[in-house]
């Protein structure tokens, strides 16, 4: 079951591709079990690429009889993962999202998940969120802390 | 006959009234009595005349002829000693009756001037009282003015008094209240700057945030971005934010 979820997990840092990659590989295998041969899946090219990228030993794993049972006991094991939330000011696209998560897991956590979520007034950098404590690193922050500071050459420059 | 039973008769009604007027005067009872008496007499000798010139007289009629002669004789002496005794004692009546009227009149004088004296002694006794009444009266009259009188001097010396302290009390809380007053405007108006400038303030953090936001937003390259982020994570590291 870790050989499974390590490897979905290999490139998959966030919470939202997570359940999107394991929704589609479901629904690939249930396809594939109970599906007829015409029924075609609409599937985007990334969506493709990541269900040929995952190796053959992945697939043996499953048949008729366990395939739901293996996804139930995923999520099962998914819902006790770390998430990180991680505040960004702009929307990452899957690459970026793969090295932000590639820096997350080396830096605390190889099984660390992130949960990505947009907030622009953070300016740059990013707010973090860790067992319901937030934590803000952005820009915005650093202009808090050094308000006074700045206020201070703002009036200068006003006299 | 008939005017023999007729003078009885009368004779016995006059006696009657001479018993039952006994309370009378004794002169007016004299009178009657000699009246009466007269009267007896009277028909006696009328009897006898008339009995003498119907009636040669007997010895007997000779006899009560002298007998009622007799009668009457002694009842004139009687009646001249009752008049004697009656005029004595109506004399006598009289003297008594002037006497008594002297003594009652000196009496009298004397009662009536003792109680004119009394009444006289009692006017003076009332005008004594009423003077020495009048005195009091004057005497309470002077000490209730006089009351009156520092009464109204120690209300108004309670009440100058009280003002004074009144005025101080007012004049101190109106001072008090007024600083207070002039306290809580200067802190309102301290207040208002502090919240204005902390307004301004936060307007300036607001535009300089708005404009590095607009302004990052299309110079901060992806790379940038990743740099801070990966320096954020390093320092939640850093920091064990990140257990």
């Amino acid at each position: 079951m870790n050989n499974l979820l390590n490897t979905i997990l290999k490139d998959t840092s966030s919470t939202n591709l997570l359940k999107h990659r394991l929704r589609i590989l479901k629904t690939n295998l249930l396809k594939t079990f109970f599906g007829s041969q015409t029924e075609e899946l609409s599937l985007c090219a990334e969506d493709l690429n990541w269900l040929k990228s995952l190796p053959l030993s992945l697939y043996q794993q499953f048949n008729k009889d366990n395939v739901y049972q293996i996804f139930s006991d995923l999520e099962t094991e998914i819902a006790k993962l770390k998430i990180l939330t991680i505040y960004l000011t702009f929307e990452p696209d899957e690459i970026t999202l793969g090295q932000i998560g590639a820096f997350a897991r080396k830096t605390f956590d190889p099984e660390l998940l992130l949960d990505i979520k947009l907030n622009p007034n953070l300016i740059a950098g990013t707010a973090l969120v860790w067992k319901g404590i937030y934590k803000d690193y952005s820009l915005h922050a650093k202009i808090e802390e050094k308000k006074p500071e700045i206020l201070e050459g703002f009036k200068k420059f006003l006299r | 006959m008939i005017l023999s039973k007729y003078h009885t008769l009368y004779t016995f009604l006059f006696l009657s009234y001479y018993l039952v007027m006994e309370n009378l005067p004794i002169e007016l009872n004299q009178i009657i009595i000699f009246l009466g008496l007269a009267s007896v007499a009277g028909l006696v000798i009328y009897n006898f005349r008339l009995n003498k010139r119907s009636n040669p007289l007997s010895e007997d009629q000779q006899k009560s002829y002298e007998l009622i002669h007799n009668a009457i004789k002694k009842s004139q002496a009687i009646l001249g000693s009752a008049e004697l005794e009656g005029i004595k004692v109506a004399a006598e009546t009289k003297f008594e009756t002037a006497k008594l009227e002297k003594a009652y009149q000196s009496k009298l004088e004397e009662v009536l001037k003792q109680s004119e004296e009394k009444i006289t002694q009692a006017q003076n006794q009332l005008l004594q009282f009423m003077a020495g009444l009048q005195e009091r009266s004057q005497d309470f009259e002077a000490s209730g003015q006089k009351a009156i009188h520092d009464r109204i001097n120690q209300l108004f010396e309670r009440l100058e008094e009280r003002m004074g302290e009144f005025l101080i009390s007012a004049e101190s809380k109106t001072t008090s209240s007024l600083e207070l007053e002039l306290k809580s405007t200067r802190q309102l108006i301290e207040t208002y700057k502090s919240q204005q400038l902390k307004l301004i303030d936060e307007n300036i953090l607001a535009m300089m945030e708005q404009t590095l936001n607009l302004v990052l937003a299309k110079k901060l390259s992806l790379k940038d971005q990743l740099d801070l982020i990966y320096e954020a994570l390093e320092k939640a590291k850093i920091e064990k934010f990140i257990v």
